[in-house]
Order: structure tokens, then sequence, then C-alpha cells
């Protein structure tokens, strides 16, 4: 059995300042800085006056003109939502992260840890999250969704297989990127419940909408993808406070000195990233967040610097501070061949030797580089700075 | 500022002796013989922390280059080299 952890308008709640600030009257989340002009999520005041997720801001303002636009703060959501899965792995369980609000996991395996029972399973989750939840479980992954949604009481609804889903109406397909274009279609030509949905051909809904109709067909079956766990990581993460607004050529140097931080970590073990996350306080208000996913897993700073400088080229605004967190990790690199017999080359290896080695004895400040981070500056501490000296 | 890098350059507080204009006449005891250059800095007016200094460029009586500012918004002297 699947269990579907759902917690709805959490993006909202954390940018609010609590979901005690969503009681206040109608509110939206604005949308971050230089995205559509789309509201986010909104709060149940809201959604009474007419204001949906995804709506034009100036129709949510025209129906709603009391209508609060909360600043989005994506970095903020990410944390609080990384503390969330976390909770949820402290319940033994191997979580699958189906964006911010959803999680599931699969209670085989943990009902022997908390009572034998779903039950059980449910009762030390709602324990370890310590926050309204609605929680469903199912024979699939959503067909747990499909229940969590519908969960109202403390007790989990459980839907089993395609005769439960039938009644269901097919805006829950959103839920999933692959089908969630199909909702307004299959709306259209008056298919509104999972049920109508199964009850049609298969080669039919697969000639009209392709594969996505074949991955919803078989959803409101009840059949679905295995649940795909996260590996739980150790966060790692360097963060840079910028006296000033930066912008431009001083972002580049941030980066710069971020990026060789993060790889003079000592957790980092020698390994290579493989995704990267870039974030930053903007000075205008609000955050911005970028989710960097390397060709090949990388150590060469220049390399992750170069990947990295493309997506903050897509800040938009000066930033009063830049984090710079390690997602995923990859196999130690293999050290590199020349291709000739270069003394240069057998010079750099032994200074990189004697460095790692250095830092192994007395961490990563042990070598350090000057590193000009504003020489023009008129005030003098803010010229240069030192650094991790990079191998 | 990440933990791994730190700046350079960072003024240390230091004793001086003004005179008439807020001009040094003293540096930790030194007595300053010529004033080289003055200007006025002024930065992040914007922002929460503003930055207002008058900066002296000095020669000390035994020939020494000092590089002293007056902090003009939370007050004291400072030293840059």
């Amino acid at each position: 059995m699947v269990v579907a952890v759902i917690l709805p308008r959490f993006s909202l709640a954390i940018a609010a300042g609590g979901r005690a600030a969503l009681a206040e009257g109608p509110l939206a989340l604005a949308p971050e800085p230089g995205r559509a002009a789309l509201v986010g999520e909104v709060s149940p005041a809201a959604e009474a006056l007419g204001v949906a997720p995804g709506m034009k801001i100036a129709e949510a303002l025209a129906r709603a003109p009391r209508l609060r636009l909360i600043a989005a703060d994506p970095v903020a959501v990410a944390d609080s939502w990384e503390k969330v899965l976390v909770r949820l792995e402290s319940v033994g369980a191997q979580v699958e992260d189906g964006g911010v609000g959803l999680a599931c996991f699969e209670a085989r395996g943990l009902g022997r840890l908390h009572g034998g029972s779903l039950d059980g399973v449910v009762k030390a989750t709602r324990a370890a999250l310590k926050l309204p939840a609605r929680i469903g479980a199912g024979s699939s992954r959503f067909c747990a969704v499909v229940a969590a949604e519908q969960a109202r009481s403390r007790r989990p609804s459980v839907v089993d297989g395609a005769a439960q889903l039938a009644g269901a109406p097919v805006a829950l397909l959103a839920r999933e990127p692959a089908t969630a274009k199909l909702v307004e279609p299959l709306s259209r030509f008056g298919i509104t419940t999972l049920g109508q949905l199964a009850a049609l051909p298969r080669g039919s809904v697969s000639d009209r909408f392709g594969r996505a109709g074949i991955t919803a067909w078989e959803m409101a079956h009840g059949n679905d993808r295995p649940l795909r766990p996260r590996k739980p990581s150790e966060p790692l993460e360097e963060t840079l406070t910028l006296i000033e607004s930066a912008s431009g050529p001083q972002l580049a140097v941030a980066l710069e000195m971020l990026v060789d931080s993060l790889l003079a970590r000592g957790e980092l073990g020698g390994r290579t990233l493989r995704a990267a996350t870039l974030s930053a306080e903007l000075t205008e208000g609000g955050t911005w967040r970028e989710r960097v996913v390397f060709r090949e897993p990388l150590s060469d700073a220049l390399r992750i610097r170069t990947a990295l400088a493309l997506r903050l080229a897509l800040l938009p605004a000066p930033a009063k501070s830049l984090r710079l967190a390690a997602e995923q990790l990859g196999p130690p690199a293999p050290p590199a061949e020349a291709l000739f017999d270069d003394e240069e080359f057998r010079r750099a290896g032994r200074l990189s030797e004697a460095i790692g080695q250095l830092r192994a004895l007395a961490g990563p400040q042990a070598a350090l580089r000057v590193l000009l981070a504003d020489p023009g500056s008129r005030i003098p501490e803010r010229r240069a700075v030192l650094t991790p000296y990079e191998r | 500022m990440t933990p791994a890098a730190r700046r350079l350059g960072a003024p240390r507080e230091v004793r001086v002796c003004a005179g008439v204009g807020g001009r040094p006449l003293e540096v930790e005891g030194s007595e300053i013989s010529a004033v080289r250059e003055s200007w006025l800095v002024e930065d992040s007016w914007w922002s929460e922390q503003p930055l207002r200094r008058r900066y002296w460029e000095l020669v000390t009586i035994d020939g020494g280059d000092l590089v002293v500012f007056r902090d003009l918004v939370g007050g004291g002297w400072f030293r840059h080299r």
C-alpha cells in the first residue's frame, strides 16, 4: 500500500509567515520576479471569491479587489519542504518527493515498526510531521494521491483500485506533470470523472492524446509507475552575504568564491557534483532559486562555475545574499592523465596532493588564495578576500 | 560571508588625537608631520547600514605613511595600513 501526504497551500503558508495568516482574508502567492504574471496558491477566502491558482493577476484582482498578493519565497519554501521530507524519513519511510506539498512512500515494511497496521503508520507520520496534513493510502501512487485529496478527518482515506477512483474528478490528473495538460481537453470533451476516462477504449485515448493519454488511462485504471524514493543526503551548502546589493561582475566573483568554498568542504570527500541549487535573497524583497543539473558529474571549479553562471544571469534583481547547495553528489573524479610527459602537469599534481593533505589535517582554511572581489571599490576592505585555494 | 572566506584589509581601531577641523595630530602616539590628502567616502546610504568616512592620508614625523579614517556614523578612528 502506498501512502500519500498532501500539505495544502504549503508555499503560500510559508511565504505568508504561517498557516494562521491564511485565515486573515483573501491571499494569493505573487509570481516570482521575472516569471509570468500569474498567481500561485490561493487562500480559502480567495478561492471562495473565484480566484484560482494559475489565474492572471489582473483577473484575480478583478474577482477579488481586496486580494492581498504575498511575495513568493522559493528559498524558504524549499528549506521548509526539505524539513518535511526529513521528518517523513524519520519514521523509516523511503520518500518520493512529488514536488512541494506532496510526498509518497511505500507503507509495506513500515507496519512492523508502527504497530502492524496502516493506522499505526499514519499515526506515526502525523506525529513526525507536526503539521496539518491530508493523508491517504492506495494500491498505487495515484490511488494514494486521490485518497489524500479526499481525506478530511484524522483517519486516512483509502482508495483501493479503479472502482473507487471512478467518481473522482479528472482534475486530479493535474497532480502528475505528464498528464496535467489533459485536464482541460478532457473536460471540453465532457469527460469529467476518472470513471468516464477509464471506460474509453485504450486505443482511442492513445490515438487522441498519445503517450500522455495512455498514462492517464492507466492511472484511471488504478495503475501507476513504481515510486522513485529520493536518496537522503547530508545538506552541503555555502552562503555568501553580499555587503552591497550585487549584480553583474560582483556576482560572478561571489559565485567563484561559493564554488571554491563548496569544493573545499571536507564532507565532499573528493566526490563530484551532479546537481546543485543556486538561490538568492533579493534586495527588493523575495527570493530566487534555480536548480542546475550538470550534463556530467563535475569536480572542476571552472566548469561548475561556467554552468552556474548561465543560470545566475537569469537573476531578476540585485541580490543581498547568494547560496550554493550541492543537491546530488557523483562518484569521485578519476585522476586526469596527461597526454605527454609534462613537468608542469606533475608539479600541479604534487601541489594538489600537498594541499589535499594539508586540508585533511587542518581543515578547509589551510590553503587560501587572494581573490580580488571588487578591486575598484572605494572601500579598501571590500577589494580583496581570502578564499580557499582551488586545486 | 562564508566561514571559509575572509576579507583582507579590514580596518582596525586606533587612538588618534585630532585638532581643529578633525585633522589628526597624533596617531598611536606618533606625531603627524603632514597631511598628504583627505577625502570623504559615502556609501550604502540607501541601506540600513550607511557608510560615511572622512579619510586622511598622513605622514608621521619618522617618515611613515598612514591611512586613517573617522567613522562619521558610528564614531571612532580606524586605520587601514
